[in-house]
């Protein structure tokens, strides 16, 4: 392995994610410093319970209109994920535990996850350009953080069987990529999993009081 | 006005709909109380409107709508909830994403880093001017009825319809609102109710439906006004004494039968609320209080609201928030009230005497932002013979389509009953005679899509079908 390969698998990758680390602390610090609302009413049902049940939303399509209309939708989205959650497992496993990349069944189980995102990141793609909907409200961000993410899925299919002895290109741009999306996401709307706790802790914390969701038990005679 | 370069074309025309002052001028000209104490704002063409605009978002955003802001991703799912979405699909401005986004893009590029340092990035924009601002007024105002369907369809939890209000808000501290928010606002804030009824109206038509109440049942019944320590303070909304008085002889009657102790107030009677329309939190607070503080003053054990969507989410929910005033007694609309009264056995009813196919029109206030789903389903059952549910039901049913003020705005009507069409086929594969619903906006709605798509229902509220069950 090249010197410059080793300090990109390292070095750089620390760095960069030192980077991501502070610009979140920095924007999470940003958030909080708008005001909070305080609840005044009495409470129907729990908030905690609105609450958990609003985080655990991403894992229940049935909850929501959306993805029971559009089942495929959901299903792309996991796809997705999973190739977002393999290709940054690679990034670390690739250069801190490299053995497990020797067998030969955990790198095709890899390459089938990324590819799978690969997939559907050029669906969406195509969804966005070819939807006029979606194209009246899609921005320079919308596009350009899909296509990075289409790339990224492209160099870690190539660098996860993490053959520097043949070829280091592969490799290279994988962790240049990586170190590249590490800079980049807190600025695009990659963010968003940074906010998604957020918006489900407000709604669901909203939903939980007033007993919608979960839904209320129907009590007798209690008044509110 | 003039529709600028690379702006989408809509087939509806209302976003370029211009912003009418004659109320406001007159107003101004009749040197209104609540004009003068500065309560009611009016436009100011002169001015840096969209400077003042600007501030206002900086001084009233608060955490959670600084997610709503930041967190969409764009994905469109909320376009599958959206009744004007799913009535004009080939119109991309119709999504609730993109009407989000008319606000969303202001704070960005105000508030947010990357909208302020690469605006184009994220279509950051600032308003250019007054002009803009009415755009974003017939946006918020005109194309969405904030039902909050779209904030349940969300997967990154994004409230739509809290954007929307907060929106509106903005608008109306700078009198850039229709002309129906500019009134209703005005008559509340100078009269106390929605519908600027007098105080000897009011006692007026109470005397009505009392004595209308006494000759029916042959028997002495009160409807009292300003009674102290009763088990509850009943309060109204301004339709009932206006277009609906039969209401209130329902109410009295069931009451009456129940051996209720109860009052209604002569100052503080009304629960509607026009500012969680206009977006005006001191507007909902000052009414709000209204209420709270006449339940203090008559020392009840308890409010009642009857029933009313936003009336029940604005006296239930949000006007203690708005008013920053600790809820201290129970709070309550009026079906829980009917739901005791039978589970106790105050009052008798024979669902016989409903004998025709009923469906119910979740109201959007009371169910997505009020939690009441079950309990009208409870009375209904108990009160009628053939209930059947409409589909999507509960927190998924459609908007009535005249929610969120469209009612008072009339420029506003042509697009709203275009995209009443997914509400009167839903109604229609009900194939029921009644539409039942506890919410008088919802009244008003439901009985222009009725007559606009000549649907053969009538609509009755919970308090009617109980009425008619009630055993004497």
């Amino acid at each position: 392995m090249s010197g410059f390969l080793r300090i990109l698998e390292n070095e750089v990758q620390l760095v960069a994610l030192l980077f991501l680390v502070f610009v979140y602390l920095f924007r999470l610090v940003w958030l909080f410093k708008f005001r909070s609302r305080k609840e005044r009413t009495f409470p129907v049902g729990k908030e905690g319970r609105g609450i958990a049940r609003s985080l655990m939303n991403v894992a229940m399509p049935w909850a929501m209109e959306s993805t029971r209309k559009n089942p495929g939708f959901y299903v792309q989205f996991v796809i997705f994920h999973i190739g977002v959650a393999a290709a940054i497992a690679a990034s670390f496993i690739i250069p801190y535990w490299p053995s497990l990349l020797e067998i030969k069944a955990v790198v095709r189980l890899f390459q089938v996850a990324i590819a799978g995102g690969l997939i559907v990141g050029l669906l969406r793609l195509y969804r966005r350009i070819a939807q006029p909907r979606i194209r009246l409200i899609s921005t320079p961000d919308d596009y350009l953080s899909l296509i990075f993410m289409i790339l990224f899925f492209a160099a870690a299919v190539l660098a996860v069987p993490n053959e520097f002895k043949t070829a280091e290109w592969p490799l290279i741009l994988f962790f240049g990529l990586t170190a590249f999306l590490l800079i980049f996401v807190p600025f695009s709307k990659i963010s968003h999993y940074l906010y998604y706790p957020f918006g489900r802790f407000f709604f669901g914390r909203t939903l939980g009081h007033r007993g919608i969701s979960p839904a209320k038990k129907l009590s007798k005679g209690k008044a509110e | 006005m003039k529709r600028k370069r690379g702006r989408p074309s809509t087939t509806s025309g209302v976003i370029n709909l211009p912003l009418e002052t004659k109320s406001q001028d007159k107003a101004k000209a009749d040197q209104l109380r609540s004009v003068a104490e500065g309560r009611l704002k009016l436009y100011e063409p002169g001015s840096d409107n969209s400077r003042r605009f600007l501030d206002l978002l900086s001084r009233k955003i608060n955490r959670s709508l600084a997610t709503s802001m930041v967190a969409c991703v764009h994905c469109g799912l909320c376009a599958d909830s959206c009744h004007y979405a799913l009535a004009k699909p080939d119109d991309p401005t119709m999504t609730p994403v993109y009407k989000a986004d008319q606000i969303r893009r202001i704070f960005k590029r105000h508030m947010d880093w990357a909208g302020r340092i690469v605006p184009w990035w994220v279509h950051a924009q600032y308003p250019a001017d007054d002009e803009d601002l009415n755009r974003l007024k017939n946006i918020v105002f005109g194309m969405c009825s904030a039902c909050r369907r779209c904030t349940y369809s969300c997967p990154m939890g994004v409230d739509t319809a809290l954007l929307v209000r907060f929106a509106r808000g903005l608008l109306t501290e700078l009198g850039i609102v229709p002309e129906g928010v500019f009134n209703v606002s005005r008559d509340q804030w100078e009269t106390g109710n929605q519908m600027a009824v007098t105080e000897e109206d009011y006692l007026e038509t109470l005397e009505w439906m009392r004595q209308e109440v006494e000759d029916e049942l042959g028997v002495p019944v009160r409807i009292p006004v300003d009674e102290k320590d009763c088990d509850f303070l009943y309060t109204i909304n301004p339709r009932e004494i206006k277009f609906d008085p039969r209401s209130i002889a329902n109410a009295a009657k069931i009451f009456h039968f129940a051996g209720e102790r109860w009052t209604l107030p002569r100052w503080g009677w009304d629960q509607t609320n026009f500012g969680l329309f206009s977006g005006d939190d001191n507007l909902g607070a000052y009414v709000a209080k209204n209420v709270y503080e006449a339940a203090v003053r008559l020392r009840a054990k308890r409010i009642v609201i009857s029933e009313c969507g936003h009336g029940y989410r604005s006296t239930r929910w949000e006007g203690y928030n708005w008013a920053d005033y600790d809820q201290r007694i129970p709070t309550e609309s009026v079906i829980l009230t009917l739901k005791r009264y039978i589970e106790e056995g105050r009052i008798r009813v024979d669902p016989s005497k409903n004998g025709e196919p009923v469906t119910f029109h979740d109201s959007c206030n009371v169910a997505r932002s009020g939690g009441l789903i079950e309990e009208p389903r409870w009375v209904l059952q108990r009160v009628c013979m053939d209930f059947r549910e409409m589909y999507p039901n509960r927190t998924d049913n459609y908007c009535c389509t005249g929610g969120g003020g469209l009612l008072s705005m009339a420029e506003y009507r042509p697009l709203r009953l275009e995209v009443a069409k997914i509400k009167a086929d839903q109604l229609r594969a009900t194939g029921a005679r009644l539409v039942c619903t506890m919410c008088h906006n919802c009244i008003d709605g439901l009985t222009d899509v009725i007559k606009h798509y000549k649907l053969d229902m009538g609509i009755v509220q919970v308090m009617d079908l109980v009425e008619r069950a009630l055993i004497t």
